[in-house]
């Protein structure tokens, strides 16, 4: 089954490229370390879900690309032909001369409704060149005027459209010190909106995706192309066929559906963190060895201790004492309590990886049980180069701080009203502000009494 | 006796779609073969007073199972269970299916067997999501299908059905499996043939039924007078190897307590009226006889014509056909080789086209739409009747 991508604004371009380059590139890898039986129905089923074949043999992915400016997805475009390895497709993308100028309203208000059956037929026709529709993937930042503007309202369009489909929206968190003055506004309006129309917002930091390069890649001079392509390493090991526990032999032909099912069934708790480990530059890979106990230690606690990486975990935090009946309150300083968490492991060895370590009930939230709160998937397919690799994707409270965060400030704007006119000068009436703070205020409330 | 007990739990048990093994324990059997024999419609209390570990009663059984071979059909139902589908089927009936019986215990329960409220939604949110996915794979399912009636279309021998099913065409790319399919219908061919002879023998088991029965009535009338009055019409027990009986036996209490509580509401309408009706017409008739003949004339007319009007829209309700119906795929010109009379007064005769189905499947989803708002409105009256009695608690409907 098929997954179409939506590729959103500037950032959802540059990623959404990453991406499709990283799934190729592994697809097409000779680091598999597995059977070739079991290598040819990886490549099959990554095929399947992301691209299609067409008959001049260079596989098209299955995209639509939408922008208000056309530099980015021109440069898109031509990387992605000029791989040999995959393309997009020449009809499936969209684009105005003019920007948004990071003005939410500008996105949501104007070129949402004015260009909405161009776009929606752009997808229509994707979502038709599937043999079963597997869901929507769309990739957007929250801070600009675009990719989230438009972003939300090509969400809701699809769910209008497709009621029945899952629609995971992928959201660029932005730098807390960005340089959009109104991030804070475009993001809440964003996350409010997104809340009603998709059925789960899987979140990507990019104060954490630059301290892992800083510190884990030793990346000097970091570009944005290197965040992007660690975002497009952690996705892909969490979209590349996997097997779920308890499906037959063979890879899962309903990815979303899986996750969504295991992770956010809630309607709720949609907020979805990820974290991946090992990472590692390529040069140093070859000398590294891991062991499946090491790596689940490292994992378990990077989520107990909401730590972005592998390095400066505080190994101080551990989950509260079962048998007492503790209210929220008083739980150990800093747990991070989980609702759900999935785990996908890929590699050598997988399946004798004990779990028992994610499955103690302390971990979770006390009205689910850890039989319904954490599933596993696994392939020995290895993943991009890592001999074993672990992505834990998680609902958890950890994005529970920048989303307050942001919140707080920008409700400290709000207050002041500062630069509302321009959201009021295209339809966004205060009122709207409200409702997008009373929803964002009911998210935090829900997860801080876990 | 044991024997024929395991026999119509045998045979009741394929009717009913359930699996069987050697080993299920006699008192299962026993219970099974009651409960099933009342679910259709069987009567006679002297079988459900049979001893629970089959040891007695094989003159009562024989009843039962001719009672069975007549009344529902037993051989027909299962001639039509074991038919070897070459088609592509669907059923467009709307019956609401038995529930398959592997049923999972609930899971959870918290002290005094409370369940948090916010796991109820996280299931109700997994059981949606597995919906949605269930109608993504059967929209593979029928994009996958038209396709393949598509491709072979005009390639079929009988002219009426036009193309090929998945099994047809599957045949045609591993010709190897055809011993499969031949053995099955061999098996099938074997079984109408022991029906046919079954149907010409018939006459004489009949005959002889009625001997048995002649027996029967005249042992019935000597030992009769002690149980009529006591017995009532009891239910046997609900056991845990049919969950639907229960269910069912729930339903049709429902029913008859809503049926009973209409025909009052009924009543006492009727009644009302007629008394306000009884005064009116008292009133007018000293003041203006030969006009209110004439009138009272017209509104009898009138009331006839809609009382006539009445049974075909109840009618329409009737369901359509059960079973399994062959999917075909027609184009919606007219095509030249649909020529002959025969043809098409065959296809008239038990066909239905996917639009009419469509139509009727959104009249039907439109009432349960109406069923579903009425229920969550009553819900909220009751939520905001609970809210009132607390105090400060403000309840925000969704």
């Amino acid at each position: 089954m098929s997954i179409v991508t939506v590729q959103l604004g500037q950032c959802g371009n540059q990623i959404g490229h990453e991406v499709f380059s990283a799934l190729c590139s592994d697809s097409r890898g000779t680091h598999g370390l597995c059977s070739k039986t079991e290598n040819q129905s990886y490549q099959d089923s990554c095929k399947e879900r992301f691209f299609f074949e067409e008959q001049s043999a260079v596989p098209v992915a299955r995209a639509v690309l939408v922008d208000m400016e056309p530099k980015v997805i021109s440069q898109a475009l031509a990387r992605a032909a000029s791989s040999g390895h995959w393309r997009y497709s020449s009809h499936s993308h969209f684009c105005q001369k003019q920007g948004s100028g990071n003005n939410w309203a500008n996105g949501y208000c104007v070129h949402g409704p004015r260009h909405k059956e161009a776009i929606m037929d752009l997808v229509q026709r994707e979502a038709e060149r599937c043999d079963r529709l597997g869901g929507f993937f769309t990739i957007m930042s929250m801070a600009g005027g675009t990719g989230s503007g438009l972003g939300a309202f090509v969400t809701q369009c699809l769910r209008d459209a497709f009621p029945t489909s899952f629609i995971l929206n992928h959201v660029i968190w932005p730098y807390g010190t960005g340089e959009v003055i109104v991030q804070n506004y475009n993001s809440v309006l964003t996350l409010s909106h997104l809340y009603h129309s998709s059925d789960a917002l899987l979140v990507h930091e990019n104060d954490v995706i630059h301290k892992i390069c800083a510190q884990l890649l030793n990346i000097k001079q970091i570009s944005f192309r290197d965040v992007n392509q660690v975002i497009a390493h952690q996705l892909g090991s969490v979209f590349q066929p996997a097997q779920p526990a308890r499906g037959g032999s063979g890879y899962s032909r309903n990815p979303l559906g899986d996750l969504m099912e295991t992770l956010v069934p809630h309607p709720e708790f949609r907020m979805l963190g990820l974290r991946n480990i090992p990472q590692m530059p390529e040069s140093s890979l070859p000398y590294s060895t891991f062991s499946w106990p090491g790596l689940l230690k490292h994992l378990r606690q990077m989520l107990i201790a909401n730590a972005p990486m592998e390095e400066g975990i505080d190994w101080q935090v551990r989950p509260p004492h079962p048998g007492s009946s503790i209210p929220s309150t008083s739980k150990a300083l800093h747990f991070n309590t989980s609702i759900a968490n999935l785990l996908i492991l890929r590699g050598k060895d997988v399946h004798s990886v004990d779990l028992g370590s994610f499955q103690d009930p302390s971990l979770y939230t006390s009205w689910l049980k850890p039989q319904d709160a954490f599933n596993a998937w696994k392939t020995p397919r290895a993943f991009n180069k890592y001999e074993k690799s672990a992505a834990l994707v998680s609902n958890s409270q950890v994005l529970l701080k920048p989303l307050d965060s942001i919140v707080g400030k920008a409700w400290n704007m709000f207050a002041s009203k500062a630069y509302l006119h321009q959201y009021t000068k295209f339809g966004i009436q205060e009122e709207d502000f409200l409702d997008c703070f009373t929803t964002l205020e009911q998210v935090i409330s829900s997860y801080t009494n876990l | 006796s044991l024997d024929f007990w395991k026999l119509l739990y045998v045979l009741l048990k394929q009717i009913h779609g359930g699996k069987w093994t050697e080993s299920d324990a006699i008192g299962a059997q026993v219970s099974f073969v009651k409960w099933a024999l009342w679910y259709h419609g069987y009567g006679r209390p002297q079988l459900q007073r049979l001893a629970a570990d089959g040891s007695a009663g094989s003159r009562e059984l024989l009843l039962a199972f001719s009672w069975l071979l007549h009344c529902p059909g037993l051989l027909q139902q299962l001639l039509a269970r074991n038919r070897v589908q070459t088609g592509d089927g669907t059923s467009v009936c709307t019956c609401e299916d038995e529930v398959p019986e592997s049923q999972e215990g609930p899971g959870e329960a918290g002290p005094e067997g409370s369940v948090d409220v916010r796991y109820l939604q996280w299931l109700h949110g997994r059981l949606r999501l597995q919906w949605c996915s269930l109608h993504a794979q059967h929209q593979e399912q029928c994009k996958l299908l038209h396709k393949i009636h598509l491709f072979t279309s005009g390639s079929h021998m009988d002219q009426n059905l036009g193309h090929f099913s998945v099994t047809e065409a599957d045949l045609i790319r591993h010709p190897e499996n055809y011993k499969q399919l031949l053995q099955l219908l061999e098996s099938e061919t074997m079984q109408l043939e022991a029906f046919l002879e079954w149907k010409q023998l018939e006459p004489v088991y009949w005959q002889w039924m009625e001997t048995v029965l002649d027996d029967m009535a005249e042992e019935g009338k000597m030992c009769e007078s002690q149980d009529a009055a006591v017995e009532k019409r009891r239910l046997p027990e609900v056991t845990s190897c049919c969950p639907w009986a229960a269910k069912l036996a729930g339903q049709m209490d429902r029913l008859s307590r809503d049926l009973l509580a209409l025909q009052e509401q009924l009543h006492q309408l009727v009644a009302q009226r007629k008394a306000a009706w009884c005064e009116k017409v008292a009133a007018r008739e000293e003041l203006q006889k030969e006009r209110f003949s004439a009138a009272a004339r017209r509104a009898q007319e009138s009331a006839e014509l809609k009382l006539r009007g009445l049974p075909p829209l109840c009618a329409a309700q009737q369901s359509r056909m059960h079973g399994l119906c062959r999917l075909v795929l027609r184009n919606k010109q007219p095509a030249s080789s649909m020529a002959s009379g025969q043809c098409v007064a065959r296809e008239a005769a038990a066909a239905a086209s996917a639009a009419e189905v469509i139509r009727e499947l959104r009249l039907r989803e439109a009432s349960l739409q109406r069923e579903l708002q009425q229920l969550q409105q009553q819900c909220r009256t009751r939520l905001d009747g609970v809210a009132e009695g607390l105090e400060g608690v403000i309840c925000i409907s969704p």
